[in-house]
């Protein structure tokens, strides 16, 4: 009788009824909770032991100033720094965020997701996703127009990037001090739709060229809605300077209650609500993911780009999502702030990437729960609904601040 | 949000016929190989811009020859190919051509066996509605039912192995009875599953048939009027969702059917909306049945006595029918005496269900396609055999 | 008016009841298993891979007759001296390419306990055909060996059928 060599664990078959009637009782799931706990608490220690990184950022600014160098050389070099942190944090995020989402999707379907690669929970998984796909050969249909083909991506992902510059990662750690920072963020973040268009065209497929158009049209149109929902914000805070906008959130009402724009009645949750849409929208998330659905006839805009090319769609996407996540907590959840005020020893680049990742995660939640709508129910959406309620919440707040509420 | 398009956007005025302008028909294919067919099928879809003027499924990419292997096969080896044809649910298979083997041969199966028919088909019936309302929520593109279905199909598809020993495939229900007995071990499982399953039926409602999103992507999608669909010749939930009240369990009861309570969940307006939900609402009913069936399950023998090892029924022909998971499934049975079928004929109810395709999709919007052919929930194996 | 505020605000709330649900999902245990490394084992009845035990056979053919796909051969021992043939059983062969795995055979064979059922093995994946063939003569372990036609001798399969087999020869 021969018999496979090697550890065979044989493993007890349990239904649903057992494992859910007490989930403490299973030895995996106290080990989950605890690597949890443990890992938020870790990030909260190391967070309160660095402390503020402006602070530090000031002191290598300093270090660099007394190397001897000419004050041009210094501030290129600071920029290059900068540039460096911005670029770490995007493509570090496409790798946290891809991975983040198996996981989550995993967990809200009863499974586990990524496991193997990596010896803890898969954590590797996404780095060896993306050298598989630097080795992927890049096709070029022959009736595509192969300059537009190999520029579409660039067009697409370089405004992201771009986009990131004045964004605020803690108190007073932007790569870019713009005084408009609110406009030149959306700016960019319009510039993508004309490479989303060029890889439709550059695809040289008429199903492609059509959901490209689509998605541009998508795109375009809830870029309104997401504009005029964050107008109230900017008239309570008074500037389009995040910085502005995020001290006008601190402190607490009654000493304990944290004075974020979210909290805000109705306008607050209203506005809150109306750019949360509207950014799932415009990085073609589910429900409005129509020009990515698999399951679809028309094939997407996307479809014939291989490799590297079609990575870079996909940082875009991710990038769009983080940079609406950190939108969201900055406009709406405070920013930097902590939400109680003895939680402060806590830094604030630790509470603005913990709200942006807990609005990333709504983001998440959204597409694994919902199905999608189809193209025109999307644009009556935008167009009937969204738009003239963001416009009505405009008139709200400015009753607010009328009143001298804001 | 109206999912109906508006009057000046109706399908005679998007399709041009200005005779200066120069247009094209385009013709699309759609499968053989694609995510969303639900299996091997070709659908030839000609479209005038966004609308579909023409729509011809095409068939035969899994077609095996199960009628024809029948001439050469004993009719307990029959038993096993039937298991193949709607994969999905395969109990209802074994039992019809089982139904029209014991009428050739004037078998009386006993009260116990007929019991056990009856829970295990109902169970199925609840299977492969779990099957169809993930596919169907991946078409729409909602992902996660489809993991919570297959979670709870996991554990019918347990209780099959503890009993069969086979989680697709049963080769269970026999010429004369069924082949093993269940004991209270089982019963208990069972119940366990009827209980677990009841809240998740409601949390699927939430999730599908009552959020927003899924309503208005289905609501007012693919109406089939209840004249088109008995003109088509629909049956099942396709039928039902019409608002035809037809189910072959109350018109024409067979293994004790007529001793259990239930209802027959029937749609109003023919949309695809309501033949999802006439399933939901079937599983429903089915864990009524199986409770019933269950609680008064009389004691007795599994198979009836006087049937050979291998039978030899006079000539003949005898025709039964039951409601199988996605329709009337009908078999047609024909002996000359011999140890195997002379001639056997399948009425598969997705083939005839198929069919209607030519006629809803014609003039709607290549988005909905998906939806329609969704929705009429095929498996590729019964329409093609 | 009222019908549009309420509409609204009631597919609001289907919505968020949606995302209640798969929130309550993230928090309860996965209910998968890590194949490789971790396996469930079939219920007895299981009807996994065939296995045949030469010695409790008696040849009598009748697992072949039952089989509907024909994956089954075999051949009668012959008395060396009466040149008759014996209810012993001289070759067996079986076809898992072909193999149902309906358990007709299983339950065709009479002797007590069965010379040929269903292990409680799943892991049958083959990388060429000529595995898919097991051949049984006196003496040949219960999972069979294959066939190499080149060097003409039998040989373990590469893929084993590694079960487990004890508890389902109960029947």
């Amino acid at each position: 009788m021969t018999q496979r060599a090697g550890k065979l664990l044989t493993a007890t078959r349990y239904w649903p009824t057992e494992l859910w009637a007490n989930p403490w009782s299973l030895p995996r799931y106290r080990a989950a909770a605890a690597w949890l706990g443990g890992i938020v608490a870790g990030i909260a220690l190391i967070g309160a032991g660095v402390g503020e990184l402006a602070a530090w950022g000031d002191r290598l600014l300093a270090l660099l100033g007394r190397l001897g160098l000419s004050a041009v050389v210094v501030a290129w070099l600071w920029l290059l720094v900068k540039l460096g942190c911005v670029l770490g944090v995007i493509v570090a995020n496409g790798l946290w965020a891809v991975w983040w989402e198996r996981k989550i999707s995993a967990h809200m379907q009863s499974r586990l997701g990524p496991m193997y690669a990596g010896a803890f929970h898969g954590w590797a998984q996404t780095i060896f996703d993306t050298i598989k796909l630097l080795l992927k050969e890049d096709v070029t249909p022959a009736a595509a127009d192969q300059v537009m083909h190999a520029l579409a991506p660039v067009v697409a992902i370089a405004p992201c990037v771009m986009a990131f510059a004045p964004i605020l990662f803690g108190s007073e750690l932007a790569a870019a001090k713009l005084d408009v920072g609110v406009l030149y963020i959306f700016a960019c973040a319009g510039i993508s739709v004309i490479g989303i268009v060029m890889a439709g065209w550059a695809s040289g497929n008429k199903y492609s060229l059509l959901g490209g158009l689509r998605a541009a049209a998508q795109m375009v149109s809830y870029e309104l809605p997401r504009g005029f929902s964050v107008v109230p914000v900017l008239m309570f805070a008074g500037s389009l300077d995040l910085a502005v906008i995020d001290r006008a959130q601190a402190g607490y009402w009654l000493g304990f209650f944290p004075r974020w724009f979210v909290f805000y009645p109705v306008v607050g949750q209203l506005a809150f609500l109306f750019f949360l849409i509207a950014s799932v929208a415009e990085t073609n998330r589910t429900p409005f993911d129509i020009p990515e659905a698999e399951s679809e006839l028309v094939a997407g805009f996307h479809t014939e780009f291989s490799g590297m090319k079609w990575s870079l769609f996909f940082l875009t996407e991710y990038g769009y999502v983080l940079l609406s996540s950190f939108l969201l907590a900055a406009f709406f959840l405070g920013g930097g702030s902590a939400p109680l005020p003895f939680l402060d020893f806590i830094p604030s680049w630790i509470w603005m990437t913990g709200k942006a990742m807990l609005m990333m995660f709504v983001f998440l939640w959204f597409r694994w729960t919902f199905p999608r709508l189809r193209v025109d129910q999307l644009m009556d959406f935008n167009w009937k609904f969204l738009l003239p309620w963001s416009f009505a919440n405009i008139g709200l707040a400015g009753a607010f601040v009328w009143r001298g509420l804001g | 949000m109206n999912s109906e398009p508006r009057p000046e956007m109706a399908a005679e005025n998007l399709i041009v016929t200005n005779p200066a302008l120069q247009t094209d028909t385009m013709f699309v294919n759609m499968g053989p190989q694609h995510p969303s067919t639900h299996g091997v099928l070709r659908l030839g879809l000609t479209l005038s811009g966004e609308v579909i003027t023409k729509a011809v499924p095409d068939i035969g990419y899994l077609h095996r020859g199960t009628e024809k292997l029948m001439e050469t096969r004993t009719y307990n080896q029959c038993v096993v190919l039937t298991d193949r044809w709607d994969y999905c649910s395969a109990m209802p298979n074994n039992l019809a051509f089982c139904l029209a083997a014991e009428k050739l041969i004037g078998a009386k199966v006993p009260p116990r066996a007929e019991a056990l028919r009856v829970v295990m088909c109902e169970l199925n019936r609840i299977a492969s509605h779990l099957i169809f309302l993930g596919t169907y929520g991946i078409d729409i593109g909602a992902f996660t039912p489809f993991l919570y279905a297959f979670r709870e199909r996991e554990m019918i598809l347990d209780l099959y192995e503890m009993l069969c020993g086979a989680r697709l495939t049963y080769n269970y229900i026999r010429l004369g009875g069924v082949a093993a007995d269940i004991d209270a071990g089982w019963i208990a499982k069972c119940r366990e599953f009827l209980e677990f399953i009841k809240p998740r039926l409601d949390e699927y409602d939430t999730l599908l048939s009552f959020n927003p999103i899924f309503l208005v992507r289905t609501k007012a999608i693919g109406l089939i009027s209840k004249d088109s669909a008995v003109a088509w010749g629909l049956s099942g939930p396709n039928l039902r969702g019409s608002g035809v009240n037809y189910d072959v369990r109350k018109a024409e009861p067979y293994c004790g059917y007529e001793q259990y309570d239930f209802e027959v969940p029937l749609g109003r307006t023919g949309s695809c909306w309501d033949r999802y939900f006439c399933r939901v609402q079937e599983m429903r009913q089915s864990v009524r049945i199986i409770s019933a069936a269950l609680a008064k399950l009389p004691s007795g023998e599994l198979l009836a006595k006087g049937i050979a090892k291998i039978p030899k029924p006079p000539p003949g022909e005898a025709y039964a029918h039951v409601e199988a998971s996605r329709g009337d499934l009908g078999i047609y049975l024909v002996s000359d005496g011999g140890t195997a079928p002379y001639r056997l004929h399948v009425r598969a109810p997705c083939f005839v269900n198929l069919a209607v395709l030519q006629e809803i999709l014609v003039g709607k919007k290549v988005a909905d396609v998906i939806a329609v052919l969704g929705s009429l929930d095929i498996v590729l194996g019964e329409v093609d055999r | 008016m009222i019908s549009y505020f309420k509409a609204v605000f009631l597919g609001t709330w289907a919505l968020v009841q949606g995302l209640a649900i798969t929130l309550r999902y993230l928090f309860k245990p996965a209910v998968t298993v890590q194949y490789p490394t971790e396996k469930l084992l079939p219920y007895d009845a299981f009807r996994g891979a065939l296995i045949f035990d030469p010695a409790t056979c008696i040849a009598c053919g009748l697992c072949a007759k039952a089989c509907p796909s024909a994956c089954i051969a075999l051949e009668n021992q012959v008395h060396p001296e009466t040149k008759k043939r014996v209810p012993k059983v001289e070759w067996y062969t079986l076809d898992l390419g072909k193999c149902n795995y309906c358990g007709l055979c299983q339950e065709a064979c009479p002797t007590k306990p069965k010379s040929v059922w269903h292990s409680l093995d799943y892991e049958i994946a083959f990388s060429s055909r000529d595995e898919m063939v097991r051949c049984w003569k006196a003496g040949f372990p219960l999972g069979g060996r294959t066939w190499d036609a080149k060097k003409k001798a039998f040989k373990d399969p590469k893929s084993h059928i590694s079960v487990r087999e004890l508890p389902a020869r109960k029947r």
